[in-house]
């Protein structure tokens, strides 16, 4: 109908609504405003249901069902896990875009670009702290992801492809986590990437391990073009493997449908798409204001989290020259670094995790049992179960806490003052460390409470190992804290003690310490909470070891 | 029993209107605190790079350069010194026209290119790993911020508590070169300066080559070497000087062409911007006097 012949009719208001109302119609591929209001209040659908047109004429929601089975909607059902796992996928495309706009990966500029993005970017921080906060909860969502299927037995028939795609999907989340990791250039990142990268040296026969090796960094160590190599796996390849495998896991979800609560199917059976008339949920509208409201919760809740609670670490630029006393892989890969203390590079590092993919994407293939009810399954739940409890065992294991002892005076004061990251004497910072030589032997008559903390654990320290160690013995600790230049001071640690045969040891570190250095989450608003949260933390890990 | 679930699509829609609300509002936090967090960001990396030099100064450069940046006579000068700092000391001797901090930053990464005409027994090495050095670049621009931290030590210094070593590399006498704390004015400076000039002239054929006259001039017609193509030729000046402007003999042409190069350009040279426009300072009156007669003579002798 022509504009002219429009407002004879119905008037220039009349006209204007009805042009609005053809707009709206075609941006929401197909409900006008009127059928909108009614969904808007609550009232059924019509017949036919014109609320199925977005799914069939527009793109967006072509992919997403009509409607769910009233009880897969339930929210302690699948609690959105899958869901979130996606959202966090693309919250890490759109700040890692943005990230790449400020850097360039070179060990030139990479670690420069990093500072620059900490000291000139606004919301630099934000951007980082987010989308390394988001790339962490993306790997423990995604797993949770998988425990939750795993408890309800949502990989037994038919959906055993969905569940190995999944485990594809969860191996590509760990890599694109693990190759974001080498991007900053520090420390933690060129050690931890070191380690990773040399256990795919270990896979016989050695010319196929070296092959490999050689091709993820690009030269026997990592320098330039490995760094190039992990930039380009995180920004491109990864990402768009990762999009074509979930595709292809979405599209097996809809397929079957997310399987119902075990109770209301007969074992054996699979009804989840064959949804009763009276047990529809319907995607429009309720199913869509469900998501976007637990969503729309969550995008808060990752920037209150990044705000407030959570900082990327960034240590010294990497240093090929110099191992820290610690090198820790990130948490998800605590397990493998466990298991490295214990068996050799090729049964822990190639070996046992390939057997462990394999089982895991075998699992719907192992598992002949039918039922999905609890009660049926005491064998799985339970051997998952001791697979968790294991997997966290071995991620103990991997923490510094198990079996890396060094020396004690090296020991002692990575306590106090670690190579990286803060440890007491950063965090109480310039202002609370009096110049003069202070001994562990002694007592001292000193106001500054913080000050005397440190002395303390200093003192508690040398006590520590010599408690514990035979071949430290009468150790005494002096601090040394002299001004080096305006503004700087020196902190000359040095250890003396006596071995089991009675001959003398003695062990001398200095560091520096600046005025203006923040070691500690002081910047924004973390500074509210953080210092609270570590305190709070401390305290309980004192009592959990009986401190 | 409280579920976590609800069904009412109110409730939900009041969840994520009060959400959206929270994030606005925290990111409105943040953006407010941008600019001290930035600034405390700021001064945090600067800070850590000092403490990065420390390290690598206590590494690498006490032992000629002293503990505290005092220097040790006979091995490396002072550093952090009054005379290093200041604006009328080192830079002014070495004629660097950058900041101190680049001056630090190239001799650090460079090293210092010869020792011929200093009294270090000692090279200082290059230690960029562009020169051939042990360091990376980041190291270097971490070790030149905690040199350039002795600043405010440095110019807090009396006359008396200077490690400042005179250098011979300088061609001002030893007594001129720490006259920062003695002589109160850059007149006063200067007219010291002029008045040891005076005493020490250098022959025009040492004036020469020592300001690089060469470099773009040639004495001879024919082309020696790759110098000497990028000014005019003084192969033929004793006959041209005189003819070149109107009403000025050819000692005034050339003073003139010396002490002020962009005064008369010869075609073609228009270029002459190149040639230092500061040969009135650098050199004394006599000096200049001598070099025009050189210069001017058919049968000079080089």
């Amino acid at each position: 109908m022509g504009l002219q012949e429009n407002i004879r009719e119905k008037g220039v208001l009349g006209a204007v609504a009805a042009q609005a109302d053809d707009v709206f119609t075609r941006l929401t591929a197909g409900i006008d405003v009127g059928e909108f209001r009614r969904m808007m209040q609550g009232e059924p659908p019509g017949r036919p249901n014109p609320r199925l047109k977005p799914h069939s004429e527009g793109f967006l929601l072509h992919i997403k069902p009509t409607y769910y089975h009233e009880s897969v909607t339930r929210f302690t059902h699948t609690y959105r896990l899958g869901l979130l796992s996606t959202y966090l996928f693309i919250v890490e495309t759109i700040t890692g875009i943005l990230l790449m706009i400020w850097y360039a990966p070179s060990p030139e500029r990479a670690y420069v670009d990093m500072i620059l993005l900490l000291t000139n970017i606004p919301f630099g921080q934000f951007l980082r702290d987010m989308h390394r906060l988001g790339a962490e909860a993306m790997v423990a969502i995604v797993t949770l992801h998988m425990v939750r299927c795993y408890l309800t037995g949502s990989y037994k028939p038919p959906r055993q492809f969905t569940w190995f795609t999944g485990v594809l999907l969860l191996v590509m989340t760990l890599f694109l986590s693990f190759s974001g990791y080498l991007l900053p250039w520090d420390q933690l990142a060129f050690w931890a990437v070191t380690i990773g990268t040399s256990m795919a040296e270990a896979v016989p026969p050695a010319v196929v391990g070296e092959t490999v090796n050689l091709l993820a960094r690009g030269a026997p160590d990592i320098g330039a073009n490995g760094l190039l190599r992990f930039y380009l796996l995180h920004v491109l390849f990864l990402p768009l493997l990762l999009i074509l495998f979930f595709f292809v896991h979405y599209y097996k979800v809809v397929h079957f449908g997310i399987s119902l609560p075990a109770d209301e199917e007969e074992v054996g059976e699979d009804t989840a798409n064959r949804v009763p008339a009276d047990k529809r949920v319907y995607y429009l509208p309720d199913v869509l204001v469900d998501e976007t409201s637990f969503l729309t919760v969550m995008t808060a809740l990752l920037i209150v989290l990044t705000v407030f609670f959570f900082q990327a670490p960034l240590e010294h630029i990497a240093n090929p020259q110099s191992t820290p006393l610690h090198t820790v892989a990130p948490w998800y890969f605590y397990w493998l670094q466990g298991l490295l203390k214990i068996a050799d590079k090729f049964i822990a590092g190639v070996l046992l995790p390939g057997v462990l993919l394999v089982l895991l994407m075998a699992i719907p293939y192992l598992d002949y049992n039918p039922s999905r009810r609890g009660k049926d399954r005491k064998v799985a739940i339970v051997a998952g179960i001791v697979a968790g409890a294991v997997m966290i065992i071995w991620s103990w294991m991997g923490t510094p806490e198990y079996a890396v002892e060094g020396a004690p005076s090296v020991e002692i004061v990575q306590d106090v003052m670690p190579e990286e990251g803060s440890g007491l004497s950063r965090e109480i910072g310039y202002k609370h460390l009096p110049l003069g030589v202070w001994r562990t032997d002694e007592e001292y008559d000193v106001h500054d409470h913080e000050f005397l903390e440190l002395l303390h654990e200093f003192e508690n320290s040398v006590d520590y190992y010599r408690r514990t160690d035979p071949d430290f013995n009468a150790p005494i600790g002096i601090l040394t804290i002299s001004q080096a230049q305006p503004s700087l001071k020196k902190l000359h640690w040095e250890i003396t003690w006596f071995d089991a045969e009675g001959t003398p040891g003695n062990y001398e570190k200095s560091f520096w310490l600046h005025e203006d250095s923040l070691y500690w989450e002081q910047y924004g608003w973390k500074h509210l909470f953080l210092g609270q949260v570590a305190d709070g933390w401390k305290s309980l890990s004192g009592a959990l070891v009986g401190e | 029993m409280h579920r976590l679930y609800t069904r009412s699509p109110i409730a939900k829609i009041m969840w994520g209107i009060l959400s959206s609300l929270v994030g606005i509002i925290v990111l409105l936090m943040v953006l407010v605190s941008e600019n001290p967090r930035m600034e405390a960001q700021t001064i945090n990396w600067e800070g850590r790079s000092i403490e990065n030099g420390a390290k690598m100064y206590a590494d690498n450069c006490v032992i000629c350069h002293g503990p505290d940046g005092q220097g040790i006579l006979g091995r490396g000068p002072g550093l952090n010194s009054y005379y290093f700092f200041t604006d009328t000391g080192r830079l002014r001797d070495v004629g660097w026209v950058g900041s101190l901090e680049d001056y630090v930053l190239l001799t650090i990464s460079a090293g210092r290119p010869s020792k011929v005409e200093s009294q270090w027994p000692e090279v200082m090495p290059t230690w960029d790993g562009k020169f051939g050095g042990p360091m990376r670049g980041d190291q270097v621009v971490d070790l030149a911020k905690f040199v350039m931290n002795w600043e405010e030590s440095a110019l807090a210094q009396t006359p008396e508590e200077d490690p400042f070593q005179p250098f011979e590399d300088v061609i001002k006498p030893m007594e001129f070169q720490n006259t920062a704390h003695i002589l109160l004015s850059e007149e006063e400076q200067a007219a010291a300066l002029e008045e040891y000039r005076a005493r020490n002239v250098r022959s025009p054929q040492e004036i020469w080559t020592g300001e690089a006259c060469f470099a773009c001039h040639n004495l001879e017609e024919r082309q020696v070497d790759l110098y000497g193509q990028n000014g005019p030729n003084f192969a033929d000046l004793y006959e041209r000087a005189g003819t070149r402007v109107e009403g000025m003999t050819a000692e005034e042409y050339v003073y003139e062409s010396i002490v002020s190069p962009k005064a008369h350009v010869v075609e073609t040279y228009e270029n002459a911007g190149q040639m230092p426009q500061n040969f009135a300072e650098k050199l004394s009156e006599d000096e200049i006097q001598a070099l025009v007669a050189w210069l001017l003579n058919p049968d000079r002798e080089q």
